[in-house]
């Protein structure tokens, strides 16, 4: 009994050594390589967005009390809104594009230090918008995603266009030489 | 209990070792930035000196009563720096990232659940109830310990936020260490927890070993000066305390496009 008991207690102690150790060195490996990574590396994990769907849909949330809403004519029509993200698809694009942004800053970080507040106020917005996602996400679990799509997905698009306006004001203002390739880019 | 030279000796490096470290932090003033950590150093420095004086002049129960309740107040402390560390790295900007809290405090319940399960499944061999309870008790601390700092850096890794140089010494201090006090208790729950045990004091050496190992690589860690970041230019500052109303200036400008 005791013996059986023993091998239990050693196998379940073994296995959770063994996850505690994976889960270290994976998350380890995974700062390391995003901490090495080259500035063209960094932008070649950009994933294609058309511009002009961002800032009209950024637009169409500025004005964000309801009753200027409510006046809004031009307020962009759910199932449009849809079509112009692309869907859940779109949006997880979005998504991972703003973990690059980050990536982006982080960069300008290792040779002007003075770029950490951006830096950090993107990993905010970035958590922003994975937060909008998820709810989507969650949404879409228990069949409310038309109803949420709208609210949500406006406030992530919104999100990402300040994090992109961030970064380029952020290169700008260190005179990034490679400056045109990241307009183009964003 | 009858303590050995070699006892007598890790007794005092260790209290060696948490003083200078105490004082390291004092000196640093890095006290009231690490409030808990500090908190924890002194309790360890106290807890030395109040076990050593109830080993000599005290009962066995005695002893057995301050150590359980200065080890409860050691592990509440150990809770309290997770607490403090990821205030500091999941608040960079002085608001906790959306939801990362609410995770965290998810997170916990399972790791919680995980470490009761283990301490449970241990059967210590002792020879007082007292002992197996204190080795169960071990066992969940450090349990609960090593997977709150994996599931802090994970957190942190896969949210993006970065680890500052001397919260992260700390956190990969007491990180190392809970894992290898896990594995000493696991030895201990296994061979038993009876001074008399044969692998009893050989384990119990090695932890308090690793343990200087760990003071004395906080007090040359905390000892060095933290990389600090270098003042925002006052262009850049300026240009960015600017930038919100350049947001809103160029969507007045696509607003009137578009009409």
């Amino acid at each position: 009994m005791t013996a059986s008991h023993n091998l239990y207690f050693l196998s379940a102690i073994g296995a959770f050594f063994a996850v505690l150790m994976v889960v270290t060195g994976y998350y380890y490996l995974l700062a390391r390589r995003s901490s090495q990574a080259g500035w063209e590396d960094i932008l070649g994990k950009l994933t294609w967005f058309d511009r002009n769907v961002i800032e009209e849909v950024a637009l169409d949330v500025a004005d964000n009390t309801r009753d200027a809403l409510a006046e809004d004519d031009d307020g962009l029509d759910p199932a449009a809104l849809w079509k112009m993200i692309g869907g859940m698809k779109g949006l997880e694009i979005l998504e991972q594009n703003s973990k690059v942004l980050i990536e982006l800053a982080c960069y300008l970080q290792r040779s002007h230090p003075e770029a950490l507040p951006i830096a950090e106020q993107l990993r905010l917005d970035s958590r922003a918008l994975q937060w909008h996602v998820d709810r989507l996400k969650g949404a879409a679990k228990t069949g409310n995603l038309e109803i949420s799509f709208p609210f949500y997905a406006q406030r992530a698009v919104s999100t990402y266009y300040q994090m992109t306006r961030r970064v380029l004001a952020l290169y700008e203002a260190t005179n990034f030489t490679q400056l045109p390739k990241l307009h183009q880019a964003l | 209990m009858q303590l050995g030279g070699l006892d007598l000796f890790f007794w005092a490096a260790g209290l060696a070792g948490n003083i200078a470290l105490l004082f390291v932090l004092l000196y640093r003033q890095l006290a009231h930035r690490f409030l808990f950590f500090t908190s924890l150093i002194a309790l360890n420095v106290f807890r030395t000196l109040v076990l050593y004086c109830v080993l000599h002049l005290g009962t066995a129960e005695a002893y057995f009563e301050s150590y359980w309740s200065l080890t409860l107040l050691d592990t509440a402390l150990q809770l309290c720096i997770v607490y403090e560390i990821a205030v500091i790295v999941f608040r960079p900007a002085g608001t906790w990232a959306p939801d990362v809290r609410q995770r965290f405090l998810w997170l916990l319940f399972p790791s919680v659940a995980i470490a009761l399960g283990l301490s449970w499944l241990a059967t210590p061999p002792a020879r007082f109830w007292q002992q197996a309870a204190v080795a169960r008790g071990n066992l969940c601390a450090e349990s609960l310990m090593s997977e709150l700092f994996v599931l802090m850096m994970a957190l942190s890794v896969s949210s993006g936020l970065p680890w500052r140089t001397h919260v992260a010494r700390i956190a990969q201090g007491l990180g190392t260490y809970s894992l290898f006090s896990l594995m000493i208790q696991t030895g201990k729950s296994y061979f038993g927890v009876d001074r008399g045990a044969p692998m009893f004091l050989v384990l119990s050496h090695i932890r308090i070993a690793s343990y200087l190992v760990c003071v004395t690589y906080w007090i040359v860690a905390l000892w060095a000066d933290e990389q600090q970041p270098i003042p925002m230019p006052e262009e850049l500052r300026r240009s960015l305390f600017a930038l919100q109303n350049k947001v809103a200036y160029d969507l007045q400008i696509l607003r009137s496009r578009k009409k």
